[in-house]
């Protein structure tokens, strides 16, 4: 078993902002998480909540301009990631951190042989020679179930299916056994029978090479099964961070609450499903209370006046909602809350 | 749910073919053709709604468009209402398309960019000419009322709307003609999951408001068990099999089915569940596998399943599965 | 499978080549002015017209004349000049060598010149250095060819007495009309290098690239330069095209005895053997190119063969 406790990254008050004709657009505004060795750690949320600008601005891969992180922190191993120079981030980049992207169909270039672009990353950051990055490329491909690994290496991205190409990038990615591996939305683009292979692949390599894995995705049903810790973003917060099974037991956040009930289940039938009413505030304009509030089927006073801040509780589970402090004077009790 | 003996079939397809010719670098080849759909009939009762699931790749969609003659199917019949309406000449199909409406994954992409929400609402009635222009204007407000958008929407255009709401103009479009069926083409699969609980309960409510009955294609298994009658499981081009659904979803017979189900992600920790896991990619349906489709990743195929197409045969009260080895798995 | 591709890509030339005699051939007979009547001079009488008309037989049906020079072709028989009697096909043979040599290094010039333009832009955009070459590349698409032409030579010639005014001896009598044919080509190819570029750094294997921690001189040249240059390489042949066309005025202007300075004087004399084949073969040429082009193309973008 790996030494689970060790935290290798964290993140603290990162702020992540666009600057646009519009204004300012405060897409990541202010997160802290932190990640372990061999730990997984899923971030989920609806599109626009700020999760995939999350996992690009830990690699300082946001496009800039107009992208700036415009405040926090990202340690890994001791070092601010925000305040590296460029040259010291390229050394980190695909070496000790490493990131999976969702669509395979398109993040592979289509005029390089998959083994090259594996190959590079070695000779890059490995200073192995050429003969040697490639066999250790024939070698990745192998582990990640490449058929003829030999024979795929040299060909070009177009020849293969959707699944081996995420395959691919996850053998491009693992190369250099980073200790960090962010995967985005990796298996959105694919079909489920697919989706299973490399959910089953990540977490047979992750036990293998016990990296931290963060696996960013909008699908409760992959949360489910591959993390083990939870944050739930809403516009630009992480407003409620938890172990797996406490979440999905006993969701605390009225959001998360919300997008559990607007699931269809695949075990059960129901007439009807419940909705979150309202849509999400614009990233240009963010209230000063809470971000839910006007959506919020509990809302009170206070939370359209201050943001509440993201709490620790009792059970370990953290959460940013008024409803869980001493200053809730709404009439629904916590215990109700929690149905 | 109407008794068995009352069903009225809306919607009948007979041996279905939908090839796609396949370019070819050899002059003298002969020419390959992509069979997106191979032979496939079933058909749909008034009022109900009939889920085709699957893979990419596995005629689902093609299905779809060759019921719409969005292409020109290449064999087969399609019956509506009794009439086949593959013979049907382009006044008539034009007529037809009255009862016959759609709506796709990207409403943005079938909404004309230029026209403002009463523009687009107008055209459709224009078309089909159900409504007189003086009843139009109160139809209009009518039809945004069903789908729960406000009478101001009419003077907008199609890009000041988020994706779930243009997903609602598109099916107000669609119920402005009065249509029988509606085939619902991926309709909420591009959409957040707590925007896509809003329109499937708004689907459900419409079709008991007005009786619709519906062809709703997706591949979201989650979605279609809640909001079908029946499934229709496809593969390759063939179908698999097709039951209602709570036979399908509990006791699936194929064994391509049962793969499926238990490689979907369920947002439920505590549930450990025993994962068929299938190797490998789906074949080329180009040169499709021989026999049975699904034999080179099914973990029970044998050497008839390689030889021997399985016919779809009737395993239970209206259960059909196409599997030489369906009586196993019950 | 490229073979076939080829194969099949010549067979199509074919209808093409043919297309491009019938409407030499027939556009010639519209165009005002009698070679007979040209031929015998001044105050022929219509008896001498009629029987130089007769022995060229121009007195036939257009189609027959038409079809009887299509035969020639085939067999490599160009007919023989109206002016002085010498088969037209050799007199091709000694232009012909010459306006390649220009269209040659034109286009390297077009290619060189454009692609550098192109990428430097690129790498930048919006800045400084991108709009002072954009508004450079869109004066090169803007300038007629025959005034930038006569500046530069008025420039380099005349003034700096650098380089030659006209004539084609040496290599130094390239560099001027090599760049004026060159200059709008290499302009557009800088516009479209550019463009491309930007499109293709917007990729997710772009950001691929980066997240793999490649310095991006690695990620501009290895990885986005190779997918930009696809769509570049039709352009350029599609340039070959205008430069062609471009020769008639260029060698014209610097007294070079090239294909297309034969055609216009042929076309000035109503030589009509001699335009026939200066055209048809010039369009040869094209064609050829453009095949070139294509399999070149199809090399760099093996996922059409796909599709």
């Amino acid at each position: 078993m790996i030494e689970k406790n060790k935290p290798i990254l964290e993140v603290k008050g990162l702020k992540t902002h666009f600057s646009t004709k519009r204004g300012v657009s405060k897409a990541v505004d202010g997160i802290d998480f932190t990640l372990h060795k061999g730990e997984t750690l899923g971030i989920v949320g609806e599109s626009g909540c700020g999760k995939s600008m999350t996992s690009l601005s830990i690699l300082r891969l946001i496009p800039s301009p107009p992208g700036k992180i415009a405040g926090g922190q990202i340690l890994f191993k001791g070092k601010d990631l925000v305040t590296l120079s460029e040259n010291e981030m390229r050394e980190i980049r695909g070496n000790e951190i490493s990131m999976i992207f969702q669509e395979p169909m398109t993040s592979l270039n289509p005029v390089i042989p998959v083994g090259e672009q594996i190959a590079e990353a070695l000779r890059l950051h490995q200073k192995l020679g050429r003969k040697a990055a490639w066999d250790k490329a024939v070698e990745m491909l192998k582990l990640v179930g490449i058929p003829s690994p030999e024979k795929r290496a040299k060909q070009e991205p177009f020849q293969l299916s959707g699944g081996m190409r995420q395959r691919v990038m996850i053998a491009m990615a693992l190369a250099c056994t980073p200790e960090v591996l962010i995967a985005d939305e990796p298996t959105t683009a694919l079909d489920v029978t697919i989706q299973a292979q490399i959910l089953e692949l990540i977490k047979d390599l992750q036990s293998k090479l016990g990296m931290g894995v963060i696996m960013i995705t909008h699908d409760l049903g992959v949360v489910a099964e591959t993390c083990d810790t939870v944050a739930v973003m809403y516009a630009g917060n992480i407003i409620e961070h938890a172990p797996t099974d406490k979440i999905f037991e006993h969701p605390k956040h009225p959001y998360t609450q919300g997008l559990l009930d607007s699931l269809p289940k695949i075990h059960e039938d129901q007439e009807e499903l419940r909705t979150i009413e309202g849509s999400v505030p614009s990233p240009y304009h963010f209230p000063a209370g809470c971000r839910f509030a006007s959506r919020c089927p509990f809302q009170q006073p206070i939370c359209h006046e201050k943001q509440p801040e993201l709490l620790e509780q009792k059970d370990g589970v953290k959460v940013r909602c008024w409803m869980y402090t001493d200053q809730w004077t709404g009439p629904v009790g916590k215990k109700e809350a929690v149905k | 749910m109407q008794a068995a003996a009352e069903k009225k079939v809306l919607l009948k397809v007979d041996h279905l073919k939908q090839y796609f010719p396949v370019k070819t670098d050899s002059l003298f080849k002969p020419k390959a053709y992509v069979k997106a759909v191979d032979d496939i009939s079933f058909h749909l009762y008034e009022g109900e709604t009939l889920s085709i699931v699957g893979e990419s790749g596995c005629g689902k969609s093609t299905t779809g468009r060759a019921i719409l003659r969005l292409d020109e199917p290449t064999g087969g019949k399609v019956f509506f209402s009794g009439q086949n309406i593959l013979d049907l000449n382009k006044k008539e199909m034009r007529k037809l398309r009255g009862d016959l409406q759609v709506i796709f994954q990207d409403p943005f992409a079938s909404l004309n960019p230029r026209q403002t929400i009463k523009q687009i609402l107008n055209e459709a009635m224009a078309i089909q000419n159900v409504v007189e222009k003086p009843n139009r204007m109160s139809r209009m407000l009518e039809l945004l009322g069903y789908v729960g958008l406000p009478a101001e929407a009419l003077d907008r255009y199609p890009h000041e709307f988020s994706g779930g709401q243009r997903q609602r103009i598109g099916i107000a479009r669609a119920l402005a003609v009065n249509p029988k069926l509606i085939i619902c083409d991926e309709a909420v699969s591009a959409l957040d999951v707590s925007i896509q609980a809003q329109i499937l309960n708004l689907l459900k409510k419409l079709q008991h408001q007005f009786q619709l009955t519906f062809l709703f294609i997706s591949h979201d298994l989650s979605v279609v068990r809640h909001i079908s009658d029946r499934v229709m499981v496809m593969y390759l081009g063939k179908v698999v099999e097709i039951a209602d659904k709570k036979a399908l979803f509990d006791s699936p017979l194929h064994p391509y089915t049962q793969a499926l189900l238990s490689s979907i992600p369920v947002p439920n920790p505590t549930l450990k569940r025993e994962r068929i896991m299938l190797k490998g990619d789906v074949p080329s349906p180009i040169n499709p596998p021989s026999g049975c489709r699904f034999h080179t990743r099914c973990p029970f195929a044998t050497e008839k399943c390689k030889a021997e197409e399985p016919a779809l045969r009737e395993m239970g009260e209206k259960h059909f599965v196409s599997c030489h080895y369906a009586e196993k798995f019950r | 499978m490229m073979m076939m591709f080829i194969i099949r890509r010549l067979m199509q030339t074919i209808p093409v080549v043919v297309g491009v005699t019938f409407v030499v051939f027939f556009i010639m007979q519209l165009v005002p002015g009698d070679p007979a009547v040209l031929l015998a001079g001044e105050g022929a009488s219509k008896e001498t017209i009629q029987a130089i008309r007769e022995q060229l037989g121009l007195n036939r049906p257009l189609f027959v004349q038409y079809f009887d020079y299509l035969m020639n072709v085939f067999r490599g028989d160009f007919g023989v000049s109206l002016k002085n009697s010498q088969p037209v096909l050799d007199e091709i043979l000694v232009r012909l060598p010459i306006t390649m040599e220009l269209a040659f290094f034109s286009i390297i010039f077009t290619i060189i010149l454009g692609m550098t333009a192109g990428i430097i832009s690129a790498i930048k955009p919006y800045s400084l250095t991108d709009s002072t070459v954009m508004i450079i590349a869109l004066l090169g698409i803007s300038l007629p060819s025959f005034w930038f032409g006569l500046m530069m030579m008025y420039f380099f010639s005349v003034k700096l007495q650098i380089l030659p005014v006209a004539g084609w001896d040496s290599i130094l009598h390239i560099i001027l009309p090599a760049l004026t044919l060159g200059a709008g080509g290499a302009a557009i190819v800088a516009r479209m290098t550019r463009s491309s570029m930007l499109e293709v750094i917007r990729q997710d294997y772009i950001r691929t690239a980066r997240a793999k921690g490649l310095r991006e001189r690695v990620i501009i040249y290895k990885h986005a330069l190779r997918n930009a240059l696809i769509p570049v390489i039709t352009v350029v042949g599609l340039q070959f095209g205008a430069l062609l066309g471009g020769t008639v005025l260029v060698e014209s202007i610097f007294a070079i005895n090239g294909l297309g300075r034969m055609i216009v004087d042929a076309i000035r004399m109503r030589d009509l053997p001699m335009v026939q084949g200066g055209v048809l073969v010039a369009s040869l040429v094209f064609v050829i190119v453009n095949l070139f082009v294509d399999v070149l193309y199809r090399f760099f973008n093996k996922r059409i063969e796909l599709n």
